[in-house]
């Protein structure tokens, strides 16, 4: 039987770093800075929206762009959307389950490349779910702005998240 | 010279919209990897769910699932070319809700119902009010939402 090595040891003896947050967590009024921001680039925005399938040419044709008045391509408003939301995973939703809904998307100044995302979250509500007791159901209303603090999009998004003593885990 | 109105299509300007309009969008497109992992990971979203096949191999989906962001952004990005291809913007979307779990090598196709046409504040356009949905290969519904577009008119735009 040979020693360990360093890195077996590591292994075997390491405590997990958790991450993110249990339903028992939320109550109705907090507010969430959320992590990091994101510079959005144009290799960014161009290959979100081509990968998509979106064939409105403002979120990837400049010249036809700077043609509507805008200084360069526009970033295609859903990857806004989806880099908030992104932004605001690790604090809301990311030990519960897949989300259900999201109501009132409203998009505010348009993003350029080069711009600077960041997300922030209020709880709206947090119930109980009769049908499924491992978890329960959160409402968030989440902002995102740029780096002018400008509006960029907001949505109210309601979650599956759960419990702290789940018998079932979601993941 | 590029005149403007020739790299957009000529049938979905405002004023080829009415209420009750239905579309079957042409062109489906199968989820995978390159759509999901990518695009959860570039937008900074950290549940592995999405992409981590090992701990998912453990749970009743027994895979990855395809961030539901990404399942609607693709719906519309299908439904675009008929609805938003000669939009001045996006406006916002409204009802979202994600029916059912979508994983890769599942295909989506996407469907359109004008539910609204109003004047917008600017006389070069007006406002569509969409619902959109997907389904997958199986034809379950995967997504459905409504989506506002501020879409040009063709008596200010069709000759740019």
């Amino acid at each position: 039987m040979t020693e360990p090595s360093r890195a077996e040891a590591l292994v075997a003896g390491a405590t997990l770093r958790e991450k993110g947050h249990f339903y028992e967590s939320f109550v109705v009024g907090q507010v969430f800075r959320h992590h990091w921001g994101r510079s959005v680039t144009e290799a960014d925005a161009v290959l979100f929206t081509t990968l998509t399938c979106n064939s409105n040419p403002l979120y990837f044709n400049r010249e036809y762009a700077l043609a509507h008045g805008h200084r360069d391509l526009v970033v295609n408003p859903l990857l806004v959307f989806n880099t908030v939301l992104g932004l605001s995973v690790e604090d809301l939703s990311e030990v519960g389950g897949p989300f259900v809904g999201i109501d009132g998307l409203d998009y505010g100044v348009a993003v350029h490349p080069g711009d600077t995302l960041r997300a922030e979250s209020e709880t709206m509500a947090v119930r109980l779910s009769r049908s499924n007791p491992d978890n329960g159901l959160v409402t968030w209303r989440t902002r995102g702005f740029n780096q002018r603090d400008e509006q960029v999009v907001e949505f109210v998004r309601t979650n599956i998240v759960r419990k702290r003593d789940a018998r079932e885990h979601f993941v | 010279m590029t005149r403007i109105a020739e790299l957009t299509g000529n049938d979905n300007y405002f004023e080829d919209f009415h209420v009750g309009q239905r579309m079957r969008h042409a062109r489906g497109k199968t989820v995978d990897v390159t759509e999901n992992v990518l695009i959860t990971n570039m937008v900074m979203n950290t549940a592995h769910a999405h992409f981590n096949a090992d701990v998912m191999a453990g749970t009743r989906f027994r895979e990855r699932l395809s961030f539901g962001g990404v399942n609607l952004s693709l719906a519309i990005g299908l439904a675009s070319q008929d609805t938003s291809e000669n939009a001045l913007a996006d406006l916002g979307m409204d009802k979202i809700r994600l029916r059912a779990p979508v994983v890769h090598g599942d295909t989506l196709y996407a469907f359109s119902e004008v539910l609204e046409v109003r004047d917008a504040e600017r006389p070069d356009a007006g406002v569509v009010r969409f619902l959109h949905c997907a389904v997958n290969q199986r034809d379950e519904i995967v997504f459905e939402g409504e989506r506002m577009v501020l879409v040009k008119r063709r008596s200010h735009w069709g000759d740019k």
